[in-house]
C-alpha cells in the first residue's frame, strides 16, 4: 500500500517537474560558478515572486476550466496605481490595500461577465486586456514613473534571513491556498467545478459564485504582484507587464494542471515558475544569449504535456 | 406507515405522447420492488419523475407518509431518495472520498474538511457493506464502473438515503461485479433501505427481487410478489398482445448474399459473430443496450476495427478501416445517437443533406456546385416529407422526427447498396416514424440491403424479415416466419439460448 | 421594426455592416480629413497586415476542438527575419528568400497542425509552445555575429522590396489590391464554395458527425494550421516591406489582436460558426476605428482599449439581444 502510494506520488507532474528542477540545479552548479552564490539565488527568488503569486490565482482559474489573458495588464494597471499612490506620498499601507483594491476590481469585472454574462472567459479578459492598456496609457500620459520612495521598495528588496521579503509573502500564500484549496469546502468546489459542472449543480455549488471568486482572486493576486513589482524594479511603464500573461499561464501548465479543468495545485505552479525562473537565470549566466531561452520553455511545456497524453492514452489534456 | 414511498395516478406526456397514464407504484422499507418493461414502457420516465429530474402533470407522490414535491435532483437526494445510474455522475479527477462527501463535507469546529473523519465514516461503510476500502485516496476516474456504482452506493448513505433507485445497474457490469453488488444490495435491504430495481435481466429479478411491476405502455400491467409468478408470465405480460402492423411489401429477395460476416470479433465488445444479409431483405438486429450490436454495425462501417473473422460484401473480401472506405464501397450507417454522432446542428438542412456527397457535386476544382447540391436537398426534402421552412434553416430548430429524416437524407444520398439503420425511430413522433417506417420498406424494395438495429420490439417486429438477437456480445437467436414472435424474442435477449433457426453457422 | 432588430441580431454580418456604417458616418462627420480619397485608400494598408493573422485565427477557430493559434504574431516575426537576413545580410535574391519565408511558415503551420490532430494536445498549449519556440528561434536568426551577441534589426534592402508595402496602383495600396483582396477572394471561395470549407464547418461543429460521415478529420485540422502560418507569413512578408526594417520584437502582441477580430467578427469560439464575410468586416472596421481615432489625435493607444470594449460589448449585446428574443 505504501508502494502503492510512492508510485502514485511519482506519477504527479509535480514531482517530474521537481526531479528537473533538481537535475537543472546540479547542471548549473556545476558550469557556473555564479548560480550557486547568494547574490544570484537571491535574484533569482527576486524575479520569481511575481510570477509565482499571480500563478496561485491563474491555477484555480484554470482548474474551473477557465483562462484569463489579462493577468498582464493587470499587473501593470495595478503598478500604476500604486507607483501614483507612492509619488503622491500616500502611507504605504494605503498603497497595498489601492494595488490589491484595483486588482481585485478588475478581477471582479471578469468574473461577473464570465458568470452572468455568459461570455466565454478567453473573449472578457481579451477585451479587458485590451481596456487596461489603454487606461494605463491615459493614466501614466505616456510618462514613466520612477524615482520610487525607498520604504516601500522593502517589498521587493528587503530580506529577512537572507530570503527576500516578496519570497516569504509568496510562501505564506502557497501555504494558505495549498490549505485552501485542500481543505476548505470553497476551495474544493473550485474542482467539482472544472471536473463535472453538472454534477457540481447536483451537489448544491453555486457554479456563478465559484467563478466569481476564483477570478476575483486572481485579479488581487495579480494586484499585489504588481505593487512587488513596482518595489522590485522601482519603475513603471505604459507596457508593464506585457507578456506576463504568457508567463504565468506556462508555469501553471508545466506544473500539472489540465487546461480542460479539474486538476492541478498551486505547488505544481510554483514549481513551473521555478523552473522557467531557473532556465531563464541559468542561461543567462551560461552565456547562452537570452534569446534561446523561449525555445527551452516551448519544448518543455509540449514534452510535459506530450507524457500525460502518453499516460492518459487518447484522452484530450 | 406501511409504504415508503407511494406513487399515486401518476401521468406525464410530451409533446401529445402519453409516456404515463396515471401509475400507481409502492416501495416498503426493506424491500427491492423491480420494475420491468420493454423500452418505451415507461419506466424511465416513472424513475425520473421518483428521482426529481421530471415533475409529473398529474398524481401525487407521498414519502414516509407525506406528500412531497420533488422538483430537483438535489431535493431528492436532500430527502433521501438517490438514483444509481448505469453510467454514474462522478468527478473524475477527485478522490472517492470526495465523491462520496461532496456537498455534505464533515467539518472540524474551524470549518475545515475533516479529511480524517471522512475516511473513518466511510471505512466504516464499506466495511458494513463488506467492500474493500484501500481506494478511497484514488481518483474516482481510475475505478471501474463496477465500483464507482458501488462507491455511490455509499453515497447515498452518506445521504441517509431510504429509497436507492438502480437503473439497469448491471448491464455494463462484469459476472463478479455483479454478484457483490447483488451482496450489497441483500445488506441494504436490511438496513430497512427500500430499492427500486430496474433491469432486462429476469434471471436477476428472480434473484433479488421481493415484488416484481410490470409496465407496458406508460400503465402498470400487473403487480406481483415474486413467489407468485414466473418467467413465462412476466415475458407474456412485457410483451401482451404486441399489436404488430403489417408493412406492404415485395419481399424481393436477391438469392446471393450481399453482406456474409463469418466470424466477426472483437473482445470485449462481441464475439464469433456470423450472418448473411441478402439484398432486398430487412435484416433486424435486436439486444439491450451493452449487448454489442451496435458494437458490430460500427464495426461492419470501419469504426472499429474487428479482432477477427472475414467480412464479405459485394462479392468481395473487405477491411474498412475508416468510414471514407467504408461509404466508398457502398455502406451507409445512421448512427443511434443522433445529436453526438448523426448531425451537424448548427449547419443548414441542405448541407446535413448533401454533406457525404460533396465529392459528387464538384464542377471543378473542388468547387461545390451549389444548384445540384440544392437540387439533390430539395429532392430528398421532397421525398422523406422533411417539414423544414427552407433549405437554409439551421437543423437544430427542427423536430426530432425531421431531425432523423434529415439524417436519413444524409445516408440516402450516397445511394448505398448496404443501409445499417441504428435505432432509427428513437425519440420521435408517431406519424413521422411511420414515414421512416414506410421508406425503409420501400428502399429494401428496391434491392438494397437492409441492418435495423433497434431496442423497440414492435418496431423489430413489424419491420424485419428476420430477426438476429445478441445477448452479451454473442448471437443467441435467429428467428425468422412463424418462430418470429414476441416471446422468442425477449427470451432470447434476456440470455436464454435458443434454437437458431434460418441462420449460418460458420 | 422588431423584425429588423431579429434580423441585425441574428446575421452577425448585418449587425457589423450596421456598426461600420454607424462609424463611417460619425468619423465622416466630425472628424476632419477623413472623408477623403487620400485617407480612406491610405487607411486600408494599416488593415492588411492584421488582417491577414484576423483570417488565420478564424481558419482555426473554425476547426473547433478548440482551435487557437497563439503563434502567428511569432510566426510573422520568424519570417520578417528570415527574409531579412537572407536578403540583407546574406545577399540572396528577394524573391528567392521571400519564397523561402512562406515556405518556413508553411512548415511552422503544419508541425503546429500535426502536433494538434495526432498528438491530442490542446491547440491552445500547443500554439503556446510554439509561440515561444518561433519567437526565440526569430531572435536567434537576427543575431548578426559581426556585431556581438546582440539581434539586430535588418533594414539594407533593395530598392525593389519596398514594392508590396509601399506602392500604389490607382491610389489603391498594392497590398491591398494584389495580395489581400485576393486572398479574401480565395478564403470566400474556399470556406463558401468548395468541398473543404464544408468539411471544415462539419468538423468544426462536430467533430463526432464529422467521422461518422466520412470526413478525415486530422487532414482538414492540419491544413487549417498550415493556412495560418502561411498567411502569417504573408503577413512578415508585407510588415518588413511596409516599414522597410525586418525587427526580431515586430509580431509581439499581435496573436491576441487577431483573435480579436475574429471574434469580433461572429466566429464561435466553440467552432464550426463564422462568415468570412463578417471578419473582413471586423477588419474594416478595426480599421476605420484606428485610423479615426489617429486624425482626431486621440493617441494610438486607445485602438487597443477601443478594440477591447468593441469585442466585450459586442458579443455582451448579442447575448443580451439573443436572450431576450428568447423569452
Amino acid at each position: 500500500m505504501t508502494d502503492e502510494r510512492l508510485r502514485r506520488i511519482i506519477r504527479r507532474r509535480e514531482f517530474t517537474v521537481l526531479g528537473l528542477i533538481v537535475v537543472l540545479i546540479v547542471f548549473f552548479s556545476l558550469t557556473t560558478e555564479r548560480f550557486m552564490s547568494v547574490s544570484n539565488l537571491s535574484n533569482l527568488l527576486l524575479q520569481l515572486a511575481g510570477t509565482a503569486i499571480s500563478a496561485i490565482g491563474m491555477t484555480m482559474v484554470i482548474i474551473t476550466g477557465g483562462i484569463d489573458v489579462s493577468v498582464g495588464s493587470t499587473l501593470g494597471m495595478a503598478s500604476v496605481v500604486a507607483g501614483k499612490f507612492l509619488m503622491g506620498g500616500y502611507s504605504p499601507l494605503l498603497v497595498l490595500f489601492a494595488a490589491i483594491g484595483v486588482g481585485l476590481l478588475i478581477g471582479l469585472f471578469n468574473g461577473a461577465l464570465i458568470a452572468w454574462g455568459n461570455i466565454p472567459p478567453i473573449i472578457v479578459t481579451l477585451g479587458m486586456m485590451s481596456i487596461l492598456r489603454s487606461l494605463m496609457y491615459q493614466l501614466l500620459g505616456g510618462r514613466w514613473i520612477s524615482g520610487i520612495p525607498p520604504a516601500i521598495r522593502v517589498i521587493g528588496l528587503g530580506k529577512w534571513l537572507g530570503v527576500p521579503i516578496s519570497m516569504w509573502v509568496t510562501i505564506l500564500l502557497i501555504a494558505f491556498f495549498t490549505y485552501f484549496l485542500s481543505s476548505r469546502p470553497l476551495g474544493r468546489a473550485v474542482y467539482a467545478v472544472g471536473n463535472n459542472p453538472e454534477a457540481a449543480r447536483i451537489s448544491g455549488i453555486d457554479l456563478k459564485r465559484t467563478l466569481l471568486f476564483v477570478y476575483a482572486v486572481l485579479g488581487a493576486l495579480a494586484g499585489f504582484a504588481g505593487l512587488v513589482y513596482v518595489a522590485r524594479t522601482g519603475i513603471v511603464q505604459t507596457n508593464t507587464g506585457s507578456g506576463f500573461e504568457l508567463e504565468v499561464i506556462a508555469a501553471v501548465v508545466l506544473g500539472g494542471t489540465s487546461i480542460l479543468g479539474g486538476r492541478g495545485t498551486v505547488i505544481g505552479s510554483l514549481l513551473g515558475a521555478f523552473l522557467v525562473g531557473i532556465i531563464k537565470n541559468g542561461m543567462v549566466l551560461l552565456n547562452v544569449p537570452a534569446l534561446s531561452e523561449g525555445l527551452v520553455i516551448g519544448v518543455l511545456i509540449i514534452l510535459s504535456v506530450m507524457i500525460d497524453v502518453i499516460r492518459a492514452r487518447g484522452e484530450r489534456v | 406507515m406501511e409504504y415508503l414511498l407511494e406513487c399515486r395516478n401518476i401521468a406525464k406526456s410530451f409533446g401529445g405522447v402519453q409516456a404515463l397514464k396515471g401509475v400507481d407504484f409502492t416501495l416498503r422499507p426493506g424491500e427491492v420492488h423491480a420494475l420491468v418493461g420493454e423500452n418505451g414502457a415507461g419506466k424511465s420516465t416513472l424513475i425520473k419523475i421518483i428521482s426529481g429530474a421530471l415533475l409529473p402533470d398529474r398524481g401525487e407522490i407521498f414519502y414516509m407518509g407525506q406528500p412531497v414535491r420533488i422538483d430537483s435532483p438535489r431535493k431528492a437526494q436532500e430527502i433521501g431518495i438517490s438514483t444509481v445510474y448505469q453510467e454514474p455522475l462522478v468527478y473524475g479527477e477527485l478522490s472517492v472520498l470526495e465523491n462520496i462527501f461532496l456537498g455534505r463535507e464533515i467539518r472540524t469546529p474551524w470549518g475545515n474538511i475533516d479529511w480524517r473523519k471522512e475516511e473513518e465514516k466511510a471505512r466504516f461503510l464499506f466495511a458494513s457493506l463488506g467492500l474493500p476500502h484501500h481506494f478511497l485516496r484514488e481518483p474516482m476516474g481510475e475505478l471501474s464502473v463496477g465500483l464507482q456504482q458501488l462507491v455511490l452506493i455509499a453515497k447515498a448513505l452518506v445521504y441517509e438515503a431510504k429509497v436507492i433507485i438502480f437503473d439497469e445497474p448491471t448491464a455494463i457490469l462484469t459476472e463478479h461485479e455483479t454478484e457483490r453488488l447483488f451482496n450489497i444490495i441483500h445488506k441494504l435491504r436490511e438496513r430497512g433501505v427500500g430499492i427500486i430495481y430496474i433491469s432486462h435481466r429476469l434471471e436477476e429479478i428472480f434473484r433479488i427481487a421481493d415484488r416484481v411491476t410490470v409496465m407496458r405502455d406508460g400503465e402498470v400491467k400487473g403487480e406481483f410478489p415474486i413467489g407468485a409468478i414466473d418467467r413465462a408470465k412476466i415475458v407474456e405480460l412485457m410483451a401482451g398482445k404486441l399489436l404488430v402492423e403489417e408493412i406492404a411489401r415485395k419481399r424481393f429477395r436477391g438469392d446471393k448474399p450481399l453482406l456474409s460476416v463469418r466470424g466477426l470479433t472483437k473482445r470485449p465488445r462481441f464475439f464469433d459473430i456470423s450472418f448473411d444479409l441478402f439484398p432486398g431483405e430487412i435484416l433486424g438486429f435486436f439486444g439491450l443496450v451493452g449487448s454489442g450490436r451496435t458494437d458490430v454495425a460500427q464495426s461492419l462501417f470501419g469504426l472499429l476495427p474487428p479482432e477477427a473473422g472475414e467480412v464479405v460484401f459485394n462479392g468481395s473480401k473487405v477491411r474498412f478501416s475508416s468510414p471514407e472506405e467504408a461509404m466508398s464501397a457502398g455502406v451507409a450507417y445512421l448512427p443511434e445517437d443522433r445529436k453526438v454522432q448523426g448531425l451537424f446542428p448548427i449547419q443548414s438542412v441542405a448541407y446535413n443533406i448533401s454533406v457525404t456527397v460533396l465529392r459528387e457535386l464538384v464542377r471543378r476544382l473542388g468547387i461545390v456546385d451549389t444548384r445540384k447540391e440544392r437540387d439533390l436537398a430539395e429532392k430528398h426534402v421532397r421525398e422523406l416529407n422533411i417539414k423544414t421552412p427552407n433549405l437554409r434553416t439551421r437543423v437544430y430548430s427542427l423536430s426530432g422526427g425531421n431531425q432523423q429524416k434529415v439524417v436519413l437524407a444524409k445516408w440516402l444520398s450516397v445511394t448505398p447498396k448496404l443501409l445499417i439503420l441504428d435505432e432509427p425511430t428513437r425519440g420521435i413522433d408517431v406519424a413521422s416514424k411511420s414515414e421512416i417506417h414506410n421508406l425503409i420498406a420501400q428502399l429494401a424494395d428496391q434491392g438494397l440491403g437492409v441492418m435495423v438495429i433497434s431496442s423497440e420490439l414492435p418496431e423489430i417486429l413489424k419491420m424485419s424479415d428476420r430477426v438476429i438477437v445478441m445477448h452479451e456480445g454473442r448471437i443467441t437467436g435467429i428467428f425468422e416466419g412463424s418462430e418470429k414472435t414476441a416471446e422468442n424474442i425477449i427470451r432470447a435477449a434476456t440470455g436464454e439460448r435458443m434454437v437458431v433457426s434460418g441462420g449460418v453457422r460458420a | 421594426m422588431k423584425q429588423i432588430i431579429d434580423q441585425i441580431v441574428e446575421n452577425r454580418v448585418l449587425f457589423l455592416l450596421v456598426l461600420f456604417v454607424i462609424l463611417f458616418v460619425i468619423f465622416a462627420a466630425s472628424v476632419r480629413g477623413f472623408f477623403t480619397f487620400y485617407n480612406l485608400t491610405n487607411m486600408t494598408q494599416y488593415g492588411v497586415e492584421l488582417g491577414l493573422l484576423a483570417l488565420a485565427e478564424m481558419l482555426v477557430i473554425l476547426s473547433g476542438g478548440g482551435g487557437i493559434d497563439l503563434s502567428v504574431g511569432s510566426m510573422l516575426t520568424i519570417v520578417a527575419m528570415i527574409i531579412g537576413v537572407l536578403i540583407g545580410r546574406v545577399g540572396v535574391y528577394p524573391s528567392l528568400a521571400i519564397l523561402l519565408g512562406l515556405c518556413a511558415g508553411v512548415g511552422m503551420g503544419y508541425l503546429n497542425g500535426v502536433l494538434v490532430s495526432y498528438t491530442k494536445i490542446l491547440p491552445f498549449i500547443v500554439t503556446l509552445a510554439s509561440l515561444y519556440i518561433y519567437k526565440s528561434l526569430a531572435l536567434i536568426i537576427a543575431v548578426d555575429p559581426r556585431f556581438g551577441p546582440n539581434p539586430m534589426p535588418v533594414s539594407n534592402f533593395p530598392e525593389s522590396f519596398y514594392f508590396v508595402g509601399q506602392y500604389r496602383i490607382g491610389g489603391i495600396p498594392f497590398q491591398v489590391l494584389c495580395i489581400f483582396i485576393p486572398v479574401v477572394l480565395l478564403l470566400y471561395l474556399l470556406l463558401e464554395k468548395s468541398v473543404f470549407g464544408r468539411y471544415l464547418y462539419g468538423v468544426g461543429s462536430n467533430e463526432r458527425a464529422a467521422l461518422f460521415s466520412g470526413i478525415n478529420v486530422e487532414r482538414v485540422r492540419v491544413t487549417v494550421y498550415t493556412l495560418s502560418g502561411l498567411l502569417s507569413a504573408l503577413s512578415g512578408w508585407i510588415i518588413t516591406s511596409r516599414i522597410a526594417s525586418a525587427r526580431p520584437d515586430i509580431g509581439t502582441g499581435y496573436e491576441l489582436q487577431a483573435i480579436t477580430i475574429a471574434v469580433l467578427g461572429g466566429v464561435s469560439i466553440k467552432g464550426g460558426e463564422g462568415k468570412i464575410g463578417g471578419v473582413v468586416l471586423g477588419i474594416a472596421i478595426i480599421t476605420l476605428l484606428y485610423n479615426g481615432m489617429q486624425l482626431a489625435g486621440i493617441h494610438q493607444i486607445w485602438q487597443l482599449g477601443s478594440l477591447g470594449v468593441v469585442l466585450v460589448g459586442s458579443v455582451l449585446l448579442n447575448q443580451m439581444l439573443l436572450a431576450r428574443r428568447k423569452i
